[in-house]
């Protein structure tokens, strides 16, 4: 503001001149381009001061210069792309709502379509999969894969890939017009421009009837053998005939063949008139789909006789008839086991199969039956079998009675039997060996108790009837008397046959024998007299029997008077009788 | 080769199929129309001084224009409308169609087809109406599927006009 602006100079001119009235021609010009003169001298200052441009001015042209420069070059847009960039980053920074609300119609769509084409993708890999695993092509799959050492998934890739593209079509996406065809050898081809034109209608047809969203377009037609699949890009759409069963990455390929003619022919597919000669380039990317994975030849080869299939069918016969015998082997060694489990006095502690050799170890009764004697019932050979055996005593019931027969040696007129611990004998055995039974069943491994109620001791009942013959025999005296009676003396020899007898006898029964010589009367005469008389009889007959019998006996002699008759006296006959002496005598259980 | 899409056009039963077949040989049957609603035909034409091939897209007859499917219009490079010469009504739903067309894919160029000449006790078209589309300067042609009058014209006319577009 240090200078005086123009139109300030100009008034003053103006003015100072007015009253001089010396140049019209200045006021004529005042007055006529008066407004004019002052805007000249804004727009001078305007641009001494370099503000040109008012910002209204450029929001005015902007929208056209941008446009106009666009179209010459991509100059705008390198220029504003720093800035738009930094834009959407500071958009995202601030709310990132409102892209994510810009951008949802276009992701959603896409995402559920990746998502639902990786899905079934995934299912047909599971379908095929469980197909194989399953099936018996599958076992035979799986045979081939551990014969040849390579895995399971690999083996049933190649054979899976048994497929043939036949046809590819590339087709005008708006005119549904035939921009490329290819096919593969020999297969039967109608009039491709017709079919292209078809497809084309066909997915109209769908796309119109299901209305379905603005992506989605038909993707597989599927007749018999024969599938056809379509891929769609913007400007031009790939289908692909295909026969038999084609993988999944085959559409991956088909997809990448159509981006990449996308890429390279966009501007002739933008500008497509009806002349396809422009896309002759592109056939060999078509050619490049006509994948062929099924493979004649390795069919072929399976029925070939080759020394691999030579050696696989010698060593699968050697398998099977190794096989047979295995099973065999195990059978019998099974069968083995079984037996010794259930023989008594066999504890089996452990018992391995090997390839060749067996062992087998454990406990044995020497009483129980030969484990190598069981071998040929099994046809087993023993030679095969490294067996160890342990003797230990078993107490099965069994086991224990022929141990106690063993032992004991029971004489003929003995059975023995054992229950619970016990040992029962029954029938007749000599005094010897019932004591000494008595005496060994404690030291019998399996045998706390003997039980002899049903055992007659032999020895004791000859020496009990010796004693009951000789306690029946009188020696008769004369009437008042120690006189023997007539034929009395044969009588006393007798007896002491008897005594000597029972003198043998006893000791085997194991008895001590007492005899009581005891004298008798008859009712006649005094008491005292009788008493008297009847201890001289006694001493007399017991005098007669040691002198008989040597001093080894202990004979003792008293006399019983009228008081135990030896016969109820009623007649003459009873009186003689108890005139006599008789013996007592006693079996002691003699230490 | 150059190939061309164009699209038969018209009211129901005016002939589009009977005149397609009069002009190709075709691999597809006529059940294609109550399957897919579309027949596709191709006819090779000399037309500009080189060869064309002409897709026939024969679309399903519709008594009413809302019912013409864009998609089927779309890329076209030129149409035939059929009008039944006999059903004056035909000419009207012709003439809607024709708007309907325009409006989805632009000024293409196209012919318009009179049929069933043949049934003359019948027709039902007077000169003033016929002379009217010629006045506005669209090319009319009167054929008889039947018996083959000026079909193979009407189509080569389409073509030259394609190829001169």
């Amino acid at each position: 503001m240090a200078e005086p602006t123009p139109p300030d100079v100009l008034d003053k001119a103006a003015q100072n001149n007015h009253p001089a009235n010396g140049d019209g021609l200045d006021e004529l010009r005042r007055l006529l381009i008066g407004p004019e003169q002052q805007e000249l001298v804004r727009i001078q200052e305007r641009l001494e001061r370099q503000e040109a441009l008012l910002p209204e001015d450029v929001g005015r042209v902007l929208p056209e210069a941008v446009t106009l420069r666009s179209r010459q070059d991509k100059k705008v847009t390198e220029a504003l792309l720093p800035t738009v960039e930094e834009a959407i980053g500071i958009s995202v920074r601030k709310d990132p709502q409102t892209l994510v609300d810009a951008l949802f119609p276009v992701i959603g769509p896409a995402i559920r379509r990746a998502i639902s084409e990786a899905l079934s993708g995934m299912v047909q890999t599971m379908n095929q999969t469980l197909e194989h695993s399953l099936s018996p092509q599958g076992l035979r799959w799986r045979l081939e894969a551990w014969r040849t050492g390579r895995s399971f998934a690999e083996v049933v890739l190649l054979h899976t890939l048994l497929y043939r593209v036949e046809q590819v079509f590339l087709i005008h996406r708006e005119t549904g017009l035939l921009l490329g065809h290819v096919t593969a050898g020999e297969s039967a081809v109608q009039d491709a421009d017709m079919v292209s034109g078809m497809l084309t209608a066909i997915q109209d047809f769908v796309h119109d009837s299901f209305s379905a969203g603005q992506s989605d377009a038909l993707e597989t037609l599927q007749v018999g053998e024969l599938t056809v699949w379509i891929e769609q890009g913007p400007r031009a759409i790939l289908a692909g005939v295909i026969r038999g069963q084609a993988p999944q990455e085959l559409r991956n390929l088909f997809r990448e063949t159509l981006e990449r003619i996308h890429r390279e022919f966009a501007a002739e597919l933008e500008s497509f008139e009806g002349d396809a000669e422009v896309f002759a380039p592109a056939k060999q990317y078509l050619e490049a789909c006509l994948q062929t994975q099924y493979d004649a030849s390795r069919r072929a080869e399976r029925r070939r006789v080759t020394p691999i299939r030579v050696v696989a069918v010698a060593l699968l016969l050697a398998l099977l008839v190794g096989g047979f015998f295995y099973v065999r082997g195990r059978r019998r060694w099974g069968g083995y086991l079984a037996r010794l489990q259930h023989e008594p006095g066999i504890v089996l502690t452990s018992a391995e199969r090997g390839w060749w050799k067996h062992s087998i170890a454990g406990l044995r009764d020497p009483l129980s039956i030969d484990p190598q004697a069981l071998l040929k019932d099994y046809k087993l050979d023993p030679s095969s079998i490294d067996a160890r055996w342990e003797p230990y005593h078993s107490l099965t019931p069994q086991f224990v009675l022929a141990r106690a027969n063993a032992l004991l040696g029971p004489p003929d007129g003995v059975r023995l039997r054992v229950e619970r611990n016990t040992l029962f004998a029954t029938g007749s055995a000599p005094h010897r060996w019932i004591s000494e039974t008595r005496r060994l069943v404690r030291v019998i491994p399996g045998l706390e108790q003997f039980d002899e109620t049903g055992l007659v001791d032999e020895s004791l009942g000859a020496a009990q009837a010796v004693k009951e013959r000789a306690e029946s025999r009188t020696i008769l005296f004369l009437l008042d008397t120690t006189e023997l009676a007539q034929g009395q003396a044969a009588e006393v020899e007798a007896l002491a046959s008897d005594l000597r007898e029972l003198y043998r006898l006893a000791p085997a029964a194991g008895r001590n024998v007492r005899v009581e010589v005891v004298g008798h009367t008859d009712q006649l005469g005094a008491e005292e007299t009788n008493l008297q008389l009847s201890r001289e009889r006694a001493e007399q007959v017991r005098v007669l029997l040691a002198a008989k019998l040597g001093d080894r006996f202990q004979l003792t002699a008293r006399g019983v008077g009228a008081h135990e008759p030896v016969r109820e006296e009623r007649t003459e006959e009873d009186r003689q009788l108890n005139r006599c002496v008789t013996v007592r005598i006693t079996l002691q259980d003699g230490a | 080769m150059i190939q061309k899409k164009i699209c038969m056009l018209g009211a129901f039963a005016v002939g589009k199929t009977s005149l397609v077949k009069r002009f190709v040989e075709s691999i597809y049957s006529d059940k294609y129309h109550t399957t897919v609603g579309v027949k596709i035909d191709k006819k090779s034409v000399t037309a500009g001084g080189q060869e064309v091939n002409l897709l026939l897209w024969d679309i399903q007859g519709e008594d009413g224009v809302q019912k013409l499917r864009p998609s089927y219009l779309r890329g076209a490079a030129g149409y035939i409308l059929v009008v039944d010469g006999t059903r004056r009504e035909t000419l009207d739903t012709a003439y809607a169609i024709q708007q309907s067309a325009q409006q989805t894919i632009g000024l293409v160029p196209f012919v318009i087809v009179i049929n069933k000449t043949d049934l003359t006790e019948q027709w039902a078209l007077d000169e003033a109406a016929i002379g009217e589309l010629t006045a506005s300067g669209w090319s009319v042609y009167r054929t008889s599927a039947k018996t083959g009058q000026y079909v193979e014209e009407a189509f080569l006319t389409l073509a030259e006009k394609i190829m001169e577009a």
